[in-house]
């Protein structure tokens, strides 16, 4: 496929997408608190700029705190979990196990414990993106290729050697796939975080915006928002895929292939 | 001549995993300083597995095993092992994977590039030093590995069919340089091959096992003198012990 048509291809199903939009609105003479049409969407968000760009922030703080310990804290249990074959037996059905409470759920626990606002949302978003991070990273740390280690026993290697000089480099490219998917679900996570508990101090995140809009029937702006979660989310992934690149650019056949 | 010293000593050795499963039976075997000893056998027959027992990375369950007069894991850090697969790590440089020994001791970066230097040199890699392994071909992976195996000038080599996975044109290449390579640097050899020809050409004794369990079944010395050259392989007696190294084989997998 040539470069142009590369570019032009997403362009032309997004265009076409729109048409189908202002079809099925058109033809059903849907209002809008149904379905708006997307010049309605962009002008609701326009007048509502300000304050999206606020909640946006609010979101933006709370996605990463939750993310950023889920990444540091999943790669800490991982570590644990792999540094012998008695911790995993004894841990890891329990992370499996504990990956399965819908996050949901917990909600109006954390909420119950924590009280409404930051600590709360952040935690939430602990809680979507730490599970894959931890099986993810646990899996790259124990698949470490065996003559690699017997190598490192040959040379009579420290412990702290083996792991750092050779099982987290193997596991890298694990850990950054469990972190695309926490980075995927970071502002999902905090979002529902927000529905339920982000309204601390009056102001809030888009979840927050999520519920206020939805009570004043204002559907146009709830469109808008969802528009703006899918951007940062959009971000956060992107941010990852260039840390990955970075990352793995000169030896990971996933990304070293599209050099060559 | 000169009596030489001993290096390996298997006496009466036995290897049987907790599963009842006996690989190696009553195996002896001395293998002297400067020696190129090379195990042939059946599939089954533990070859691997006596590498595996030199280096302590496996205990022996019978017998008494000596690598220069100490157990298997204290003689560690005069022995080198060489893998089936290069085994270098993907994340790092030519140069970088051969300094890996070093970097375990700690030696100061000055020292270990030093080293490493001499040592691509000595392998021919001097144009790719700072290539990663993916985009070396597997010949030239195989020599970072043999140049990695001899960065701390180890006096005995273990060899697990490092040639194994390459094409008939770069095994023999490699067998050469190999061969020469140990003119320079006077280390002794256990290698475990499938090919006879290549057995004949590397080894000054070739040891023939039979499998199911792992026994000795024949020592064969091979007599041409060092330093061998490519030739040696177009000469009757040469095309001759191949023959008879084979001519065993078969008796043994039958």
């Amino acid at each position: 496929m040539n470069n142009r048509l590369y570019w032009a291809l997403p362009l032309i199903t997004g265009f076409l997408m729109i048409g189908i939009w202002y079809g099925i609105k058109w033809t059903n003479d849907l209002p809008h608190y149904i379905l708006p049409s997307p010049d309605e969407i962009m002008r609701a968000g326009f007048a509502e700029k300000d304050i999206l760009f606020k909640a946006a922030r609010e979101t933006i703080v709370g996605a990463v705190i939750g993310f950023l310990s889920a990444g540091s804290i999943g790669f800490a249990l991982a570590l644990i979990l792999s540094s012998s074959p008695w911790i995993k037996a004894s841990l890891y059905p329990w992370v499996l196990f504990l990956q399965m409470i819908p996050v949901i759920v917990m909600v109006p626990i954390f909420i119950l414990w924590l009280g409404p606002g930051l600590p709360s949302v952040a935690i939430i978003t602990f809680m979507i993106g730490f599970f894959p991070i931890v099986a993810n990273t646990t899996q790259g740390l124990i698949s470490t290729e065996k003559n690699m280690v017997d190598l490192f026993i040959l040379y009579n290697a420290s412990k702290p050697q083996e792991i750092f000089f050779l099982r987290v480099p193997y596991a890298l490219p694990y850990f950054l796939t469990g972190l695309k998917i926490a980075a995927s679900l970071a502002v999902i996570g905090a979002l529902t975080g927000e529905i339920f508990a982000g309204s601390a101090s009056g102001s809030g995140g888009l979840g927050f915006m999520v519920v206020i809009y939805n009570s004043q029937l204002k559907i146009p702006e709830l469109f808008a928002t969802a528009i703006v979660a899918c951007a940062l989310g959009f971000i956060f992934v992107s941010i990852v895929l260039v840390l990955s690149w970075y990352l793995l650019r000169h030896w990971h056949e996933s990304i070293a292939q599209k050099n060559s | 001549m000169i009596k030489k010293s001993t290096q390996i000593s298997f006496e009466k050795v036995g290897k049987s995993y907790s599963q009842g499963k006996t690989v190696i039976e009553a195996f002896d075997l001395t293998v002297f300083q400067g020696d190129f000893v090379s195990l042939i056998g059946p599939s089954g027959c533990g070859k691997s597995t006596i590498l595996k027992l030199v280096a302590g990375l496996t205990p022996i369950t019978e017998g008494n095993l000596k690598v220069d007069s100490k157990s298997p894991k204290n003689a560690r850090a005069a022995m080198a092992f060489i893998f089936q697969e290069a085994t270098l790590l993907p994340w790092l440089t030519v140069t970088n994977n051969i300094q890996v020994p070093l970097r375990l001791l700690h030696w100061g970066k000055s020292k270990r590039e030093e080293v490493a230097n001499q040592l691509i040199e000595l392998v021919g890699l001097s144009s790719v030093k700072n290539y990663y392994p993916r985009q070396l071909s597997g010949g030239m992976q195989m020599r970072v590995s043999i140049a990695r195996a001899l960065t701390l000038s180890p006096k005995l080599l273990l060899l697990d069919e490092p040639f194994g996975a390459l094409d008939e044109m770069a095994r023999d290449h490699l067998n050469e340089e190999l061969l020469a390579i140990r003119t320079q640097e006077d280390w002794t050899a256990l290698f475990v091959t499938h090919s006879v020809p290549e057995a004949v050409f590397l080894s000054s004794r070739i040891i023939i096992l039979s499998a199911n369990p792992g026994r000795l079944y024949k020592t064969i010395p091979i007599n041409f003198p060092y330093p061998r050259k490519p030739e040696l392989r177009e000469t009757l007696e040469y095309q001759q012990a191949v023959a008879d190294v084979s001519h065993h084989l078969r008796s043994v997998e039958r």
